[in-house]
């Protein structure tokens, strides 16, 4: 076992599992709304609907799960917004509270769980949430030889995460090295040499060439390829993954090979791993990649926004489920309106 | 022989050329790029599209398309009947697409018509792939719990038979659907004789190309 492996698992929390649910109330569009949440979710709707509130609310949880509780009677504001969290068993008894000071800062967490151990743990796992905004420019630029232990929220020290994997955690490169060179076949392997200064440069190796394109030379689209197929073959990931536009900048055909790399993480014993599932948050603005979750519609979580007030919905709630996906694909429908989370016209 | 498929992913079409195979006996050219349609009614949407492009700029004699028939009704012996054709079957609705397409295309490339191949799965690719393993999968067992209104297994129950896991990655996907599809590569008797819908398949495939005398 390798470095990076032995922070596995065990850096989810002895038990942790998923977010069950977030409720908000007066929270920027979010109104009053909540949601299940599911091991694998991805979120549509319209621009400005709440998809990335949804993200930043946990983001928010996560960073202020790691300091002091705050003091109850402050939390809570007469007519303050809130957003609170439910966990997964065995964590059935906590619940999380975001207490803000208008409606767009939340800044003191709450907690209430009849056994104090019980949230300790479920902290432990939260510690570990990733987000992610994939910026290929910033992926493209050199990085510093110790700066890759986990991959960065814009993916800005790519190069150094995997060098330090082909470091310490060889067989974890070797795969995604495969896996790329499976969706981007032109390419035949990763090069990531390292100056004086102890600066990793990224570049792919490309057929017979002589040399290998180096990533300024590399489109934006293999940068995306690569902060996923990070993502999925991560040797210690995270407990949750919130990733926005999954499908940017990636061919509508390798579509499936990015589900597939999500339902990596969220399902492993599904592709044959034996690691602890990694929840995963991904929206998408892709009808193409929506076609992709007809058999699990369960998944879909469809942000609808009214005016200035935002919910959420998922897909699987709706009466009609059955006659719908009997009639056309998921991706048609919902750019024609029938399913929601278009934007309004004037 | 040049073929071009027409399917709605890499594992349907590794599928479809091992079966066009087996009824060959020989290995045809295969069009470099692999028509892709999103699912159904996208099948129908590019077909047109994809048969113009066929005929005019390149030099494929053999188009080879097929679906699912899901929830439709299933093409029956009376479909064939000259000028019927039911709306809601998938065979009658494919075969209409290419008549109406080709039929004021001049001869191109030193054939009449690019030739049409359909075939139908009922109720899904995996039906087929499974032929020969379930003895309870068969066309004629769909059928009929169609018109019961029961139906023996769902497409979600073959896909779980056929990949083992309700999530298959595509490798995977690919990998356990090729090998279901070679068993048959020998001897597509069994599959021709428990799914007309790859029986029409066949047929289509021994007619004549309609090359310029």
């Amino acid at each position: 076992m390798t470095n990076l492996g032995a922070r596995g698992e065990a850096s989810h929390g002895a038990r942790f599992r998923v977010i069950a649910s977030v409720a908000f109330r007066n929270f920027k569009a979010l109104r009053n709304t909540s949601l299940r949440l599911s091991p694998f979710n991805l979120v549509i709707g319209a621009n400005g609907s709440g998809k990335t509130s949804l993200i930043q609310a946990l983001q928010q949880l996560c960073a202020l799960a790691k300091l002091p509780l705050g003091d109850p009677a402050t939390v809570t504001r007469a007519g303050g917004s809130e957003i609170s969290f439910t966990f997964d068993a065995p964590y059935l008894g906590v619940i999380a509270r975001l207490g803000c000071v208008d409606d767009a800062v939340c800044d003191l967490l709450r907690v209430e769980s009849v056994n104090r151990a019980d949230w300790e743990e479920v902290k432990v796992g939260l510690a570990t949430m990733r987000s992610y905004v994939f910026d290929h420019a910033a992926m493209a630029a050199p990085a510093p030889r110790d700066s890759g232990a986990r991959l960065a929220g814009d993916g800005s020290n790519l190069a150094a995460v995997l060098a330090r994997w082909q470091r310490e955690a060889p067989a974890a490169f070797d795969r995604l090295q495969a896996e790329l060179t499976r969706w981007l076949p032109e390419f035949t392997g990763i090069v990531l040499p390292e100056d004086a200064g102890g600066v990793v440069r990224l570049g792919l190796k490309i057929g017979d060439a002589e040399g290998p394109v180096m990533a300024n030379n590399l489109s934006q689209g293999v940068f995306y390829v690569l902060g996923i197929l990070v993502l999925s073959f991560d040797p210690a990931p995270p407990a949750v993954v919130c990733i926005e536009e999954i499908d940017r900048g990636i061919h509508p055909r390798m579509l499936r090979a990015v589900r597939d790399a999500l339902y990596r993480l969220s399902y492993p014993a599904a592709m044959g791993e034996t690691r602890a599932p990694v929840q995963v948050i991904a929206t998408t603005h892709s009808p193409y990649l929506l076609d992709l979750f007809r058999e699990h519609p369960e998944e879909i979580v469809i942000t609808q926004k009214r005016g200035h007030e935002a919910h959420f919905e998922r897909l699987a709630d709706r009466a009609d489920l059955a006659e719908l996906l009997r009639e056309g694909l998921l991706g048609d429908m919902w750019f024609s309106g029938i399913l929601g989370g278009v934007p309004e016209e004037s | 022989m040049k073929i071009a498929f027409l399917s709605e992913s890499p594992a349907d079409e590794a599928v479809l050329r091992v079966l066009v195979e087996g009824a060959l006996k020989e290995q045809p050219t295969v069009a470099s790029a692999g028509y892709r349609a999103r699912g159904w009614p996208n099948v129908l949407q590019v077909l047109p599209a994809v048969i113009r492009h066929l005929h005019f700029n390149t030099d494929v004699d053999t188009l080879v398309v097929t679906g699912d028939s899901d929830d439709s009704p299933v093409h029956t012996a009376a479909h064939d009947a000259p000028q019927y054709y039911h709306p809601h079957c998938r065979m009658c609705q494919l075969r209409a697409v290419f008549r109406q397409t080709s039929k004021r295309f001049p001869a191109a490339h030193g054939r009449l018509r690019v030739r049409r191949v359909v075939g139908v799965a009922v109720p899904a690719l995996e039906a087929w792939l499974l032929c020969g393993v379930e003895d309870s999968v068969n066309e004629a067992a769909w059928t009929e719990g169609q018109a019961r209104g029961i139906l023996p297994y769902t497409r979600a129950e073959l896909k779980l038979k056929v990949y083992r896991t309700e999530r298959p990655s595509l490798p995977h996907e690919i990998a356990c659907a090729v090998r279901e599809a070679e068993r048959h590569r020998r001897d597509l008797r069994r599959l021709e004789y428990d799914f007309p819908g790859f029986a029409a398949l066949l047929r289509d495939l021994r007619e004549p190309i309609s090359e310029i005398s």
